[in-house]
């Protein structure tokens, strides 16, 4: 099933007949009326969580991003729909960049967007940064190794869980693993810390100072910190390092 | 007023309280957090823009749960269409989410400001873009607009405002001119009823002692700006709250680029409190009329902040609450150590 009859089902079975019968107005109309609907959506659709959706990947979503992602999709179509879905981007308020970024990789052409999904990643705006970050497909799909290192150094960086980006283990790369050593050097000459699961972003990969991190860690007083190490050092499964899955402070 | 700290003369012609109040009133000056315990405030005006964060967690520690920005003039004139835009959408998101971080809800108005319609060329432009954002959520009204040197240019785009209000169902926050305001004020009054928009959807600001009493009388909301030196004082605010009472009348700092403070509102509650002002009336001026008069917008939903900022839902994921836009971790501003 395509992605817009996916959600049109979500909407129809958690949207009230009023909602139902403004998006029924809205949808046919021109690109300038779907632009407008986008943003007006909030003032006629509540915020009812989603939940899963079957043969999707939406996790704890609301029906108002849900109808705005639908929006979205029928105004990509359009003729001038990609210098509109730009205007949505630069005029954008919070939520709506929350649902333009949740968007993007259900929508017709994603990798023309890559320039848009690489600024949220520089977005200093929490909600906007984790709707690029987290369950969503798009960084893993279309992003150089260089934006998704970007993208998996920064969640380090603000003490953001990893575990929650889509693709990390597949796209671990040795000059990741270079740069979170280095970063793990930085914090600790600072008395700080890195969150203990980052350390499977190196198991496969070989750094220079590798086998002293293992050791300082083994050392460490803090028990996820041995446990990684324990990991490491058993070249321990992926499905083993689930318990260390966790939100951790960096001091 | 002379507001030197040396000068000696207790004498402020405008306090007219008593012996006792003003001793009292000197003894909590710094102090005054003792007065507003339990309260919360709603800061109808404050430009956040051209404030720190420090200034965001000293509005959280003094109880303002809730504020609104206005659109405005950034202290000097913008040249091109992209800086408003620019400008607006940053009211929206970025402003909102520093807010956010400090546990307070963030709203604003949209508008043309009076100085810049006077570049017609550009605020041609700007009218373009307006209907865009008004229609964005959390946009509480149109604002703030109209008379600074009460050009025709100014007129005309006020008025064109007003009429996009009108069609929008949107409130309108009226900035009064600094010069020749009574008249000014007057005049925006009578523009606002000839476009036919009721009273109760138009808060005409920065009132004084003498335009307080036709803004009332002619059904609209009366708001007054505590802004050191140009605008009210907060005694003098006191005395129109004993003689007026609370009914349309809001409080706000107007916080900006100039020496202004953002406590404003804390502070004139504390004030009122010393000077015997019931706490229901107080509560009106400091947060239920800001709260009743824009959200005629339908953008206000209160219990996303009475209780302070929940965690907004859709923000969540796998119930990880570090997505609630990464509280930052309090900093005691009084230990050497910086780490």
């Amino acid at each position: 099933m395509k992605t817009a009859e996916l959600i049109f089902k979500s909407i129809q079975r958690l949207a009230d007949p009023a909602e139902l019968n403004w998006l029924a107005g809205k949808i046919q109309a021109d690109s300038k009326g779907l632009s407008l609907a986008f943003v007006m959506v909030p003032r006629h659709v509540s915020k009812t969580q989603v939940g899963n959706i079957p043969g999707w990947n939406w996790q704890n979503g609301t029906l108002d991003q849900l109808v705005r992602v639908y929006l979205l999709i029928h105004l990509a179509e359009k003729e001038d729909g990609k210098s509109r879905i730009e205007t949505l981007f630069d005029t954008a308020e919070m939520n709506e960049l929350v649902a333009l970024y949740r968007a993007l990789p259900v929508l017709p052409t994603p990798e023309i967007w890559l320039h848009r999904a690489t600024d949220a990643v520089r977005s200093n705006m929490g909600p906007v940064f984790d709707a690029i970050a987290f369950g969503n497909p798009y960084p893993t799909t279309y992003f150089s190794e260089l934006a998704w290192n970007q993208l998996v150094l920064k969640c380090i960086f603000n003490d953001k869980p990893i575990h929650l980006i889509e693709g990390l283990d597949e796209r671990a790369n040795q000059a990741l693993a270079n740069t979170l050593a280095d970063f793990a050097h930085e914090r600790w000459a600072a008395g700080r810390r890195v969150p203990s699961q980052v350390w499977r972003l190196i198991r496969n990969f070989q750094t220079d100072t590798k086998e002293q991190d293992i050791k300082r860690l083994v050392e460490s007083t803090d028990p996820s910190d041995r446990k990684a190490a324990e990991l490491v050092i058993n070249n321990s499964p992926l499905e083993a390092w689930k318990v260390l899955e966790k939100e951790e402070k960096a001091y | 007023m002379c507001q030197n700290p040396n000068e000696q003369k207790i004498n402020p012609s405008h306090f007219e309280g008593s012996t006792e109040e003003k001793q009292t009133a000197q003894e909590v000056d710094g102090g005054f957090a003792a007065y507003t315990q339990g309260m919360k405030f709603f800061d109808p005006h404050v430009h956040m823009t051209s404030r720190t964060t420090d200034d965001y967690q000293a509005l959280a520690d003094a109880g303002v749960v809730a504020i609104i920005e206005p659109a405005f003039w950034l202290g000097q004139p913008r040249t091109g269409l992209a800086s408003f835009k620019d400008y607006f959408a940053s009211l929206v998101g970025w402003e909102r989410f520093r807010s956010s971080q400090f546990g307070i809800k963030h709203y604003c108005t949209i508008g043309l400001n009076s100085r810049e319609a006077n570049n017609e060329a550009l605020a041609e432009e700007v009218m373009e873009i307006l209907p865009l954002f008004l229609q964005k959520e959390g946009v509480v009204g149109v604002g703030e607009i109209g008379f600074d040197d009460q050009t025709a240019a100014e007129e005309k785009y006020y008025r064109a405002q007003l009429e996009l209000a009108k069609e929008m169902g949107l409130p309108v926050q009226v900035h009064t001119p600094h010069r020749d305001k009574k008249k000014g004020t007057e005049r925006s009054m009578a523009i606002a009823l000839e476009h036919g928009l009721a009273p109760h959807m138009v808060v005409i600001d920065h009132n004084n002692e003498e335009t307080v009493k036709s803004v009332l009388d002619q059904g609209f909301y009366a708001a007054f700006t505590i802004y050191p030196f140009t605008k009210m004082g907060n005694e003098r605010m006191v005395e129109i709250v004993k003689h007026y009472g609370s009914e349309r009348i809001m409080v706000n700092s107007a916080a900006d680029w100039g020496i202004s403070d953002p406590l404003a509102i804390p502070k004139t509650a504390a004030l009122m409190k010393i000077k015997g002002i019931s706490d229901a009336d107080i509560q009106k001026v400091t947060y239920q009329n800001a709260l009743d008069s824009f959200a005629q917008s339908g953008q206000i939903n209160e219990q996303d902040f009475i209780h302070g900022l929940e965690i907004d839902q859709s923000l969540k994921f796998n119930g990880n609450t570090v997505l609630r836009g990464g509280q930052a971790p309090r900093v005691d501003k009084n230990s050497i150590f910086i780490r």
